[in-house]
């Protein structure tokens, strides 16, 4: 079953443009969406949540079109992107009391285990935190609330190797309680650790979106690592 | 609605807006333009919507498990709030002066506007050009905030001046009214600014909805 499916996506800047997206999350699954920088995979995910229009195409969660059923969506997603610097001079505690008021499903237990285990200090402002706490401090928001769906954008940049690899254990964990997985990354070995799902863009266009074992067998040569094959294609792609 | 505005209280206004307020207290201040104070206390709304943007408000409200027309509902429900709480304290000041201090020598000398009725009524006026003009204006891109802002500049300070100097007009002295004088008339011109404020603020939020839905974030 698909959590999320995205279908057809066409978006146009005058420099980029999105050309015909479409995938789907599965639910119970690990999908890690992967591209290089300019690909556009912040633009879909954006697109995603209904942050900027396509000029055409359509976005459902749980076989709802997102644009029609937005509140309830979000009840049932968590979002979490890079190290975006939210209220940079309130305190974390301050932050988060004003945030769980919006969601029926807020988890006290969860945010307080998060909290412990990103080593966050409440009393602190996002201003004095480094940039990979700024990233834990964003998940801890996306974590704290019961949701179906968890939509992470580029959530280990920026991260120091062992909260990296914590991170993607919490992926492994929340995946067995049930939740669709989507993280979007540069970092193949992000992808090799913990994916079930592989969506590959390129220049805006969907190369490759399946499963990562297909993934392997379509496009992997004998003896290539999952790095090795990607960065092989990509440079195919790039130079096409 | 409540969590909304609570969330514009405690994390997305500037303390500035709040200390503004106090701004309505120029009301008392004797050959001053009193229709100022309506002016700064929307100067500290502007410093809140400065410091809203730069804390990255609006993509986090939108990204809230709420309509985005409930983000834009949440900002207005806010400038509303500030404004009056203003108009309280000018309302205060209004009554003290058309009654225990209808007389003092100081008010009856002065060139400038008396803070009646009518100056409540044109406080509301201006009020309602900051919701039309900057906020109307701000939701064109929910981040650009110094060309609306220099519109309702200056738009509100030529209202200020024509509000200030009307009662020199021969006929409109009536409109300097000290106390109870003319009060069914100050009365009226109060409505009519309650009247103009609903209008231009009920217009520019159903205009900011609609806009604020069709821009990319």
């Amino acid at each position: 079953m698909s959590a999320v499916e995205v279908r057809e996506l066409v978006k146009q800047y005058p420099s980029f443009e999105l050309l015909r997206v479409s995938f789907d999350v599965r639910e119970n699954r690990i999908t890690g969406f992967i591209g290089r920088n300019g690909s556009g995979k912040t633009t879909t995910i954006k697109a995603m949540l209904n942050l900027i229009h396509p000029d055409s195409g359509t976005v459902s969660f749980f076989g709802k079109p997102m644009v029609m059923n937005e509140a309830e969506i979000k009840q049932r997603t968590g979002y979490s992107t890079g190290t975006v610097n939210w209220y940079p001079r309130k305190k974390i505690k301050d932050i988060v009391q004003a945030v769980k008021s919006f969601y029926d499903t807020w988890d006290e237990e969860a945010y307080r285990k998060y909290l412990e285990l990103f080593c966050l200090d409440e009393t602190k402002m996002p201003i004095e935190l480094s940039e990979g706490m700024k990233v834990k401090f964003n998940l801890l928001l996306a974590l704290s609330h019961k949701c179906d769906v968890l939509i992470l954008d580029e959530p280990t940049s920026g991260l120091d190797p062992f909260s990296r690899n914590e991170l993607l254990d919490i992926f492994t964990e929340l995946k067995n309680d049930g939740v669709a997985v989507f993280f979007s990354t540069h970092i193949i070995s992000d992808i090799e650790k913990c994916a079930d799902d592989i969506v590959y863009i390129s220049k805006g266009k969907i190369v490759a979106a399946t499963s990562k074992e297909d993934f392997i067998l379509k496009y992997s040569e004998p003896g290539e690592s999952l790095e090795e094959t990607m960065l092989r294609m990509e440079g195919g792609v790039s130079h096409a | 609605m409540r969590n909304i505005m609570l969330k514009e209280m405690k994390l997305s206004a500037s303390p500035l807006a709040y200390l503004f307020i106090l701004f309505g207290l120029m009301f008392f201040l004797p050959g001053y333009p009193v229709l100022c104070g309506a002016f700064f206390s929307t100067l500290g709304l502007y410093q809140s919507f400065l410091y809203a943007r730069e804390a990255n408000d609006i993509v986090f409200s939108v990204l809230l498990p709420i309509a985005k027309k409930d983000v834009v509902k949440g900002k207005y429900g806010f400038v509303c709030i500030i404004e009056l709480c203003t108009l309280l304290l000018m309302t205060i000041c209004v009554i003290v002066r058309m009654t225990a201090l209808k007389e003092a020598p100081m008010y009856r000398s002065n060139a400038l506007m008396n803070a009646n009725l009518f100056a409540l009524g044109a406080a509301l006026f201006i009020f309602g050009l900051f919701n039309l003009i900057f906020v109307g204006g701000f939701f064109k891109t929910a981040y650009k905030l110094g060309r609306p802002f220099v519109f309702y500049i200056v738009t509100a300070f030529l209202c200020i001046g024509i509000f200030e100097v009307l009662h020199h007009i021969p006929g409109l002295e009536q409109l300097n009214s000290f106390g109870t004088e003319n009060i069914m008339m100050q009365l009226l011109l109060l409505l009519a600014g309650i009247v103009a404020w609903l209008l231009m603020t009920v217009l520019s939020y159903r205009k900011a909805c609609e806009q604020f839905e069709k821009i990319d974030l």
